[in-house]
């Protein structure tokens, strides 16, 4: 199976809610699914939806066209009126069909005026009957559902709107041919602590489902699989859960999408359970989150916290961080071990807040005045965003540096079924401490690595300056201690690239000998993936150079991989292709073909693969595409 | 023996400057509290007063412009046990920091801010700083200040400090006793502290002052303590701190304006929340085992994200 499935309706209309039961009904049934989020920078109104992917193996991207498509208002029957082919079912309410294109008024205007554009050009009635006339000319199967009489039949009282988005669920469930104890099961799971809740709800999918039948609407029944305890979990639980478990004690943030949700995972599980034999050495632990002020405050209180000993991070998207500017040269400058996690959106500016983007890049390679070492590594998928959360409160103690972290909004607010996050798969690493109440020189110029020992704030007595400063950490300008210091600082970046394994910052896969590479980072990895996949039953052969860290950069690596590859083609969400121009400045090499979106939306498998198709058939030199998809 | 407060790095100030009586009432409290060297940590901004911490024998960071306050303040919630003074200046605390020092009023975190108050910006060859008043002008100006004034003890008392007070450079008896007093007090303390810039400002000068300041506790009824024993008083002793604050001119109160007992620290409504957090805070949380993994066990801790 590889179902495709889009529930669209007004943001703040629990269409988090619907999306959540159809996952967790999948998954009780043994199904993976990979469930994006898209919504409008708004609270309550504007067109939201989810797009999810159900298969038996692991989903890593999105399709288009979908099969169903779940309409929860009349706006999502216009904005999705493309997404559905021959054969695809689109649900909706009866009551929609009364619509017209112009009252729909939170459909953002350029948006209207556009399928306003696609109707007329069909000699279509600008309204609700237009759209559903436009998907079944594309050979859609639309079924209009009597949504209040639905509801009124299973409870009597109360407002039918509220059970709306149980019941498009449910009918979509009950549509893919998911046997009806699946789907109860997930309305338990989903409102968990409300039974009277529970009790109506399971009392719609029943009517849900009692209508599909009548109507001939149910699918054949699905095959159900013992189910693995799993994970289910965005990018940004997977964060926190990584910053938990690779020690962290210690966040700052100020609110800002799509980062904050980050810091609320980790406020809501500010409790650490810690593991049963590990009890009697130890307290009872806890993280301590921090809503603070601005950005400034957020980057400053962290590395105060950071020289207590305590591990501590912040997270934040593009304006926050170019807040944080400041702060991150000093901590290059003091060698401070601080972790930012860079939530990647739409900029410039705030951009589009709630879309994603793969425009930081540049900026975080340069962020702050002066030249300093720092750490940026990248994630790709959400078991990634644990692992690597871990990773970086490592290198930023073994190192003394701030470590950035990129993640795509595509990541942080995208749902995967992952399995359980493996505790023995990264060590954490302490760093090179001297004892309590030791004399010692913070910024000790004899070392062999750039590394000196640090002491703690409570322990020992030290100085920190953001001036240059001599061993004691005082402030000098003496020529040649300026010169020792700038070099031991930049010599840990040579000690990082020696001592990470290759495979943390960059990775190879699929065919060795190929016809096309595609060189990509963060959330295309997945995507790509199943494109080289596809390539392969065409008889294609293809491979992706994956890039997870930018500095320390692994060069030589790229530089050889590439000087052997046929065809070439970068993959990113953003204009300038800045891996590009990373991978030139550092290796030499140009990337002359590349596949760009910067609309904000997720890349599709589908719209990655028809240009691909072209590169390859055509044989096009200095193809740059622009993908569109998504609404 | 007592440990010894000064460091032996070459204090570069001007003559005269009165950085050089607020750095000896610093010393002198922290040797009659008779702490140890590590339970203290200094944390300043940038400026003439921002070079204090390299001037004590203590922890300390020399922090960005203006960001002494969340610095100091990730320091203290990390580990609560420390004492955390910030020397730093008026343009440095009430300028480009005014935003944190408000948020720092709202949290009254537990630390001691000791501003540095010579109404300029001494490091940058004398410019107006926000406790210049306006249509001041000293010699260092081209022309007469055209902002206005902050009221640093007002603005404190607005921003919820537990503890305002004011202290004078060239009156390191009761600087000593008011810093002390700060380093006891559980909530945040503001210490205003009247400092002649001989080099910039010629207006605000040591004689100028020394005509015009008073101390509140030499009046023999002022009482601007709120305890759990007269906790009802609190809206009162606040107004009466509050008129002090507006007394600017021919005189000048220094001493204890205001100071609230019952208003919990930040770090003792963090306690509600984090577990164990005053006995085993971030600072000293064993994160991981002999074998080097997390002590977390994350299925217990996110059970909600699991499927089962
Ligand atoms: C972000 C930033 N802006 C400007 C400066 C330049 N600067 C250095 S010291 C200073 C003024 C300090 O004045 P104040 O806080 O009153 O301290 P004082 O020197 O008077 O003790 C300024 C603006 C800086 N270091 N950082
Ligand atoms: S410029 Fe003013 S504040 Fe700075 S050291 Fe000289 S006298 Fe002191």
């Amino acid at each position: 199976m590889d179902l495709s499935l889009t529930i669209g309706g007004p943001q703040g209309g629990g269409i988090d809610t619907s999306s959540n039961m159809i996952n967790r009904a999948f998954a009780e049934a043994g199904y993976n699914v990979f469930a994006v989020r898209e919504y409008h920078s708004n609270i309550k109104g504007r067109h939201s939806y989810n797009h999810i992917r159900v298969k038996e193996e692991r989903p890593r991207s999105l399709r288009y066209p979908v099969d169903i498509l779940v309409a929860l208002d009349a706006d999502t029957l216009y904005e999705h009126m493309d997404d559905v082919v021959a054969g695809s079912k689109v649900i909706y309410d009866k009551s929609f069909e009364s619509g017209d294109l112009s009252q729909a008024r939170l459909i953002m205007r350029d948006t209207a005026k556009s399928i306003k554009g696609r109707l007329q050009s069909e000699n279509l009635p600008l309204n609700v009957i237009g759209a559903i006339q436009h998907m079944k000319n594309n050979g859609a199967i639309t079924i209009a559902v009597p949504f209040d009489a639905v509801v009124n039949s299973a409870i009597s009282g109360g407002t039918p709107t509220r059970y709306f988005n149980t019941l498009g669920s449910a009918i979509t469930l009950s549509i893919a041919g998911l046997p009806v104890n699946f789907t109860s099961e997930a309305i338990k799971q989903v409102f968990a602590s409300k039974p009277k809740v529970v009790e109506d709800n399971v009392k719609v999918v029943e009517a849900a489902y009692k209508y599909c039948e009548e109507n001939k609407l149910s699918g054949t029944t699905l095959k159900s699989f013992p189910k693995k305890q799993r994970l289910l979990l965005t990018g940004n639980d997977a964060a926190a859960i990584g910053k938990v478990m690779g020690g962290l004690r210690f966040q700052t943030y100020y609110p800002i999408t799509p980062a904050s949700d980050e810091s609320t995972v980790l406020e809501e599980h500010e409790t650490l359970s810690l593991i049963e034999n590990e009890k009697n050495s130890l307290e009872k632990a806890g993280v301590v989150v921090i809503q603070t002020e601005d950005e400034i405050s957020a980057i400053t209180m962290a590395m105060g916290a950071a020289l207590t000993g305590t591990r501590s991070a912040t997270a934040t998207s593009g304006p926050g961080f170019s807040l944080m500017a400041e702060g991150i040269s000093f901590a290059g400058m003091d060698e401070v071990p601080v972790v930012i996690t860079l939530y990647q959106r739409g900029g410039p500016s705030t951009g589009l807040p709630t879309r994603n983007g793969q425009s930081d890049l540049l900026f975080a390679l340069n962020t702050g005045h002066g030249e300093f070492p720092r750490i940026v590594l990248s994630s790709g998928d959400i078991e990634e965003c644990a692992y690597d959360a871990m990773k970086a409160l490592n290198y930023a103690q073994r190192y003394q540096l701030p470590v950035i972290h990129l993640i795509d909004k595509n990541l942080a607010t995208t749902s995967d079924l992952i399995p359980e996050i493996d505790k023995s798969r990264v060590k954490i690493i302490p760093a090179l401490s001297v004892s309590e109440k030791e004399d010692f020189l913070r910024y000790n110029l004899n070392t062999e690595n750039g590394i000196s020992k640090v002491g703690y704030f409570g322990k020992n007595i030290f100085w920190m300056t953001g001036d240059e400063h001599d061993e004691l950490g005082h402030v000098t300008e003496d020529p040649e201690v300026r010169d020792r210091q700038m070099r031991k600082r930049f010599q840990k970046l040579e000690t990082a690239a020696h001592e990470i394994p290759l495979e943390d910052r960059v990775q190879v896969f699929g065919e060795k000998d190929a016809d096309l590479t595609f060189v990509t980072w963060g959330s295309q990895k997945g995507p790509i993936l199943d494109v080289i996949d596809d390539l392969k039953k065409e008889g294609i052969k293809a491979n992706m150079l994956y890039l997870k860290m930018f500095e320390p950069f692994p060069s030589e690596f790229v530089k050889s991989f590439l000087s052997r590859a046929k065809l070439v083609v970068d993959v990113e969400s953003n204009l300038l292709a800045q891996a590009s121009r990373v991978i030139r400045l550092e290796t030499g090499i140009e990337i002359e073909n590349a596949i760009l979106k910067y609309s904000g939306r997720h890349m599709t498998e589908d719209e990655i693969l028809s240009v691909a198709k072209k590169i390859i058939n055509k044989k096009e030199k200095f193809v740059v595409e622009v993908l569109k998809n998504g609404a | 023996m007592a440990h010894n407060f000064k460091s032996d790095v070459v204090v570069d100030w001007c003559p005269g400057c009165g950085d050089f009586g607020i750095l000896t009432s610093i010393t002198q409290a922290l040797t009659e509290m008779n702490l140890g060297g590590e339970d203290v940590v200094a944390v300043s901004g940038i400026g003439c007063s921002g070079k204090t911490p390299h001037y004590l024998n203590i922890a300390g960071v020399h922090t960005l412009h203006g960001r002494a306050i969340p610095f100091a303040t990730g320091v203290k919630l990390a580990n609560p046990n420390l004492k955390v003074i910030l020397p730093s200046g008026d343009g440095d605390l009430l300028s480009i920091g005014a935003g944190h020092f408000v948020a720092e009023g709202r949290r009254n975190t537990g630390l001691t801010i000791v501003l540095f108050d010579n109404a300029v910006y001494g490091l940058t060859k004398g410019q107006a700083a926000p406790t210049m008043a306006l249509g001041e002008k000293t010699k260092s100006l081209a022309r007469e200040n055209i902002f206005g004034k902050v009221n640093p003890i007002a603005l404190a008392l607005s921003s919820g400090y537990s503890f305002v007070a004011r202290g004078f450079s060239f009156d390191m008896k009761q600087l000593k006793g008011l810093i002390k007093m700060a380093l006891n007090h559980k909530g945040s303390a503001v210490i205003d502290v009247l400092q002649p810039c001989p080099t910039y400002n010629d207006v605000n000068t040591m004689d100028w002052y020394r005509e015009r300041v008073y101390r509140l506790e030499d009046e023999p009824s002022w009482d601007p303590v709120v305890t759990k024993d007269n906790a009802d008083s609190a809206a009162m002793k606040f107004q009466q701190a509050y008129q002090k604050a507006l007394e600017w001119g021919e005189k000048i109160p220094t001493g204890l304006f205001y100071q609230n007992k019952t208003i919990p620290s930040f770090t003792e409504r963090l306690s509600q929340f984090v577990p164990n957090y005053l006995t085993n805070p971030p600072a000293t949380q064993v994160v991981f085992n002999k074998d080097h993994y997390t002590v977390v066990d994350p299925e217990k801790t996110f059970s909600d994200k699991i499927i089962d």
